[in-house]
C-alpha cells in the first residue's frame, strides 16, 4: 500500500513538473505584459501597466500582420480542406498497391522541414512564372498566392488525415442508396456524404486556419510583400521588442482559454441534459416539463468561464482608469539613487586604496578589488533603499536612465573602469 | 480511356469526379512532386542572374554540393569545417531532443491514455492551449526564462545555488529546451493513440504474473506502442532538424542550425541554387537516417501519422 502511495505522488510531481514546463512559459510571458521595463521580463517586477496593450493596438505593423495572416488562413482553409477530403475520398477508393504509394505522398509533407517545402514553392513556381513569360510582379510570383501555396502543401496532409478517420466510418452504401433513388452524384455528395462529414471538415477546418495563422518555417521564404503576424512577430525579436508582443501573447492566451472553457462547457452541458433527459420520467418528456439543469450547475467550466470573463471586466476596467505614472517614476528615482550609491562607494574605495598604496609605496596589486554594490543580475531593485543618497551629481543621471536593463549594466562597466584606472596606477 | 479511370467516373460521376481527381493531381504533382523536383534540378544549376537563366551558362554543376564539402574555391581551409560543423551539430541535436521528448513524454502518453476520469479532459486541453499560442511567442517566452537576465537565473542567484547568471542561450539550453517544448503534442499523441487501445487486461495479467512495472513496460507497453512511439519519434526529429524560428530567437550568437545556413544563403546572399542544395542535402539525410532507423527498429512507413 506504502509503494502505491509513493507510485502515485511520484505520478503527480511529474505530472507537475511536465505542466509546469508546459504552461510556465506562458504565465512568465502574461506577467512580462503588466511589467513596465521596456524590455519583457517577469522579473523584477517594477510597476503594474497596461500601456503596453494600447502600444499593440497602435502598431501599424502588427495589425496589417494580422490582416495578412487571416487573408492567408482564409486562402489557405479553403483550398487545404479541398484538397484534404478529395484526397482522403481518393484513397478510400484505391486498389491495395496503389494506396500505399499514393499514402506516402500525400503523407511525406508533414514530414519535410517546412523550410524545404518554403523554398521549393518559391523555386517552382519562379520557373513556371519564366516559362510563362510573366513579369516578376506577376500573379504567380505573388506572396499571397505563393504563401497560401506554400502552406496547403502541408497543411492539406493534416486535413487528410483528419477526414480520413470519420471517412473510414462512412457507410459506402448510403451513397449507393441515394444514387439508386435517382439522386445524381454531386447530389449523392452534397446531401448524403457531406452533411456526414460535417464535424470533421469542421474540425480539419479550425486545424488549418491554426496552422497557417502559426507557420513560419514557409512563410518565411513566401510572404513576399505580404508579411503575415508570425513574420512580423520574428521580425520584432529579432531587432528589438518590447512588452507589447507579452501583450500579444496574453491576449491570444486569454482568447485560447476562453474558447476552450466555452467548449469544454457546451460539452458538459450536453451531457448534464441528456443525463437530465435520461432521468425523467415519460410523462415529463411528453409534457416537456422535465427539469433542465442551469446552465451553471456541476459545470465546472461553465462557473470557470463566467469567472474568467468577470476578471476580464474588471481588468479592463481598471486598466482604463490607472495610471502607473507615479510608480514609474518612483523606481526610476530608486534606481538613480542605487547607482549614485554605488558610485560614491567605488569613489570611496579608491580613494581608500589610493591612500594604501601611497603608504606601500604600490607593493601590492589592486585586484581584490570588487565593488561592493554589485549584487549581479537584480540590477539593485533590492538593494537597501534605506542608505539612500546625500548630494546627487548629475554625472550620474544619464546612466540611471539606462533602459530597461534596470543598471545591471552599470556597475560592472563602472568596475571596468575603476581597474584601466588602477592599473594605469 | 483506361479502365480504372472509367470506374474511377462510374463510381463519382464526371463532375464529381473529374473535379475530385484535379485536386488531388494539382496537390500531388503541383504541389508535392514536381516542386520538390525543381528544387533538385535547381539545386544543381550556377548562381545566375535572372537573364542568363536557361543561356549558354546554364549548366548542371556539382559546384553547389561541392562547396558544402569543400568551401568556396581555393580557400584556406581543405573542408568547409563551418558549415559541416553545424551540419553535424543540427542532426546529433535533433536527435538527442527526440530522445528528451521521448523520454519526457511516455510516462505521459501512457498515464493519459490508461486512466480514466474527468481530470483526464482537463489535462488533455492543458496540453492542447499551449499550442494555440503562436510559435514565435512560445519561443520568445523562453528567452523571457532562460535569458541572462532572466526569470530562472534571478531564481537561482536568489537562491544561492550560482553565484553569477548562467548563460542558458550561449550553451543552448534553451534552444533544446524550446524544441523539445514546440513538439511535445507531435509526440504524446502518437503514443497516446496507440496505448489507449491497448487492453488493460494484459498489463493486469503480465502483473498478475509477477512481472515488475519496468518489466510491464519493456516487455508489453512498449512493444505495443512502437508504431506510435517511432511515428512521434520520427515527427520531432524531422521538425526539429528542420526548425528555423526556434534557433532564431534562442540559437547562441556562437551557434547556428543548419536552416539558419539556408535561409543565410537565400535571403542575404542571395544564392539560390546553393540554398536548394543545402536543402537537399538536410532532406535526403533526414530521410535517410529516419529510413535507417526505422529499419533497425523494424516499423513500417504506413505505421506514421496514423
Amino acid at each position: 500500500m506504502k509503494n502505491l502511495s509513493l507510485m502515485r505522488l511520484s505520478i503527480w510531481a511529474y505530472l507537475a513538473i511536465f505542466f509546469a514546463y508546459l504552461l510556465g512559459p506562458l504565465v512568465i510571458m502574461s506577467i512580462a505584459a503588466f511589467n513596465s521595463p521596456e524590455f519583457p521580463r517577469a522579473t523584477p517586477w517594477e510597476c503594474l501597466t497596461f500601456e503596453w496593450f494600447s502600444a499593440l493596438f497602435q502598431d501599424e505593423r502588427i495589425l496589417n500582420g494580422i490582416k495578412n495572416s487571416i487573408l492567408v488562413g482564409f486562402g489557405t482553409v479553403v483550398l487545404s480542406v479541398a484538397m484534404g477530403l478529395a484526397g482522403a475520398l481518393m484513397l478510400t477508393q484505391l486498389g491495395p498497391k496503389l494506396r500505399a504509394t499514393y499514402y506516402t505522398i500525400i503523407i511525406a509533407p508533414i514530414l519535410v522541414p517546412g523550410v524545404v517545402i518554403g523554398i521549393s514553392t518559391l523555386v517552382f513556381w519562379d520557373r513556371i512564372n519564366r516559362m510563362l513569360g510573366l513579369d516578376a510582379d506577376s500573379f504567380l510570383s505573388n506572396g499571397l498566392f505563393l504563401t497560401v501555396i506554400g502552406q496547403s502543401t502541408f497543411i492539406a496532409s493534416y486535413c487528410m488525415l483528419v477526414l480520413v478517420a470519420r471517412l473510414q466510418r462512412y457507410d459506402t452504401a448510403l451513397t449507393e442508396a441515394a444514387l439508386d433513388l435517382g439522386a445524381t452524384h454531386a447530389q449523392a455528395f452534397r446531401k448524403v456524404l457531406l452533411p456526414f462529414m460535417k464535424p470533421a471538415i469542421a474540425s480539419a477546418a479550425v486545424l488549418a486556419f491554426l496552422a497557417s495563422f502559426e507557420n513560419y518555417n514557409t512563410t518565411t521564404f513566401t510572404f513576399g510583400e505580404y508579411p503575415t503576424l508570425t513574420i512580423e512577430l520574428a521580425q520584432k525579436v529579432r531587432y528589438g521588442i518590447t512588452p507589447a508582443i507579452s501583450a500579444l501573447a496574453f491576449i491570444s492566451v486569454l482568447l485560447t482559454v476562453f474558447a476552450a472553457l466555452f467548449n469544454e462547457a457546451n460539452i458538459r452541458r450536453k451531457e448534464l441534459v441528456a443525463l437530465a433527459r435520461k432521468q425523467a420520467t415519460v410523462e415529463e418528456l411528453s409534457r416537456g416539463s422535465f427539469k433542465m439543469p442551469g446552465f451553471l450547475s456541476s459545470n465546472w467550466a461553465a462557473v470557470a468561464l463566467v469567472i474568467v470573463a468577470c476578471a476580464t471586466v474588471v481588468v479592463v476596467g481598471t486598466a482604463t482608469v490607472y495610471s502607473p505614472q507615479q510608480c514609474i517614476a518612483d523606481v526610476q528615482e530608486q534606481k538613480r539613487l542605487e547607482t549614485e550609491l554605488r558610485i560614491q562607494e567605488l569613489q570611496r574605495q579608491r580613494e581608500l586604496r589610493r591612500q594604501q598604496q601611497e603608504a606601500e609605496q604600490g607593493s601590492t596589486a589592486p585586484a581584490q578589488s570588487k565593488p561592493a554594490g554589485n549584487n549581479s543580475g537584480f540590477g539593485g531593485v533590492f538593494a537597501p533603499s534605506t542608505l539612500s543618497g546625500e548630494d546627487s551629481s548629475s554625472a550620474v543621471e544619464p546612466e540611471a536612465k539606462a533602459s530597461g536593463f534596470g543598471g545591471a549594466f552599470a556597475p560592472s562597466a563602472l568596475s571596468g573602469e575603476e581597474t584601466s584606472e588602477g592599473s594605469g596606477n | 480511356m483506361p479502365r480504372f479511370l472509367k470506374e474511377f467516373f462510374d463510381r463519382n460521376g464526371l463532375g464529381l469526379g473529374s473535379v475530385m481527381l484535379g485536386l488531388v493531381l494539382f496537390w500531388t504533382i503541383g504541389l508535392i512532386i514536381l516542386p520538390q523536383l525543381s528544387m533538385l534540378d535547381f539545386s544543381f544549376r550556377p548562381n545566375l542572374p535572372p537573364p542568363e537563366i536557361g543561356g549558354p551558362k546554364d549548366l548542371y554543376t556539382m559546384e553547389n554540393y561541392k562547396y558544402l564539402v569543400f568551401g568556396p574555391e581555393g580557400g584556406s581551409q581543405d573542408y568547409n569545417a563551418v558549415d559541416l560543423k553545424v551540419f553535424y551539430r543540427t542532426l546529433v541535436a535533433a536527435i538527442f531532443v527526440t530522445i528528451f521528448n521521448l523520454i519526457l513524454c511516455y510516462p505521459i502518453a501512457y498515464y493519459l491514455a490508461q486512466t480514466k476520469g474527468n481530470h483526464i479532459r482537463i489535462f488533455a486541453l492543458m496540453l492542447i492551449i499551449p499550442y494555440w499560442i503562436n510559435e514565435i511567442l512560445r519561443a520568445f517566452a523562453l528567452r523571457i526564462i532562460f535569458g541572462e537576465t532572466g526569470v530562472l537565473n534571478n531564481l537561482l542567484v536568489a537562491a544561492g545555488i550560482f553565484d553569477t547568471p548562467f548563460d542558458f542561450v550561449r550553451n543552448d539550453i534553451a534552444l533544446y529546451a524550446a524544441l523539445g517544448y514546440a513538439y511535445i503534442l507531435l509526440m504524446i499523441f502518437p503514443i497516446y493513440n496507440v496505448i489507449e487501445s491497448l487492453d488493460r487486461n494484459q498489463i493486469e495479467a503480465a502483473r498478475d504474473m509477477g512481472a515488475s512495472w519496468p518489466m510491464i513496460h519493456r516487455r508489453v507497453v512498449i512493444p505495443y506502442a512502437k508504431p506510435g512511439i517511432s511515428s512521434g519519434c520520427t515527427m520531432v526529429f524531422m521538425l526539429s532538424a528542420g526548425a528555423l524560428a526556434a534557433p532564431q530567437i534562442l540559437g547562441g550568437p556562437s551557434s547556428l542550425w543548419f536552416t539558419q545556413l539556408i535561409y543565410q544563403q537565400f535571403n542575404d546572399n542571395s544564392d539560390w541554387p546553393q540554398g536548394a542544395a543545402y536543402a537537399v542535402v538536410l532532406l535526403v539525410t533526414c530521410i535517410l537516417l529516419v529510413l535507417a532507423l526505422m529499419r533497425l527498429f523494424k516499423v513500417n512507413m504506413g505505421d506514421i501519422g496514423k
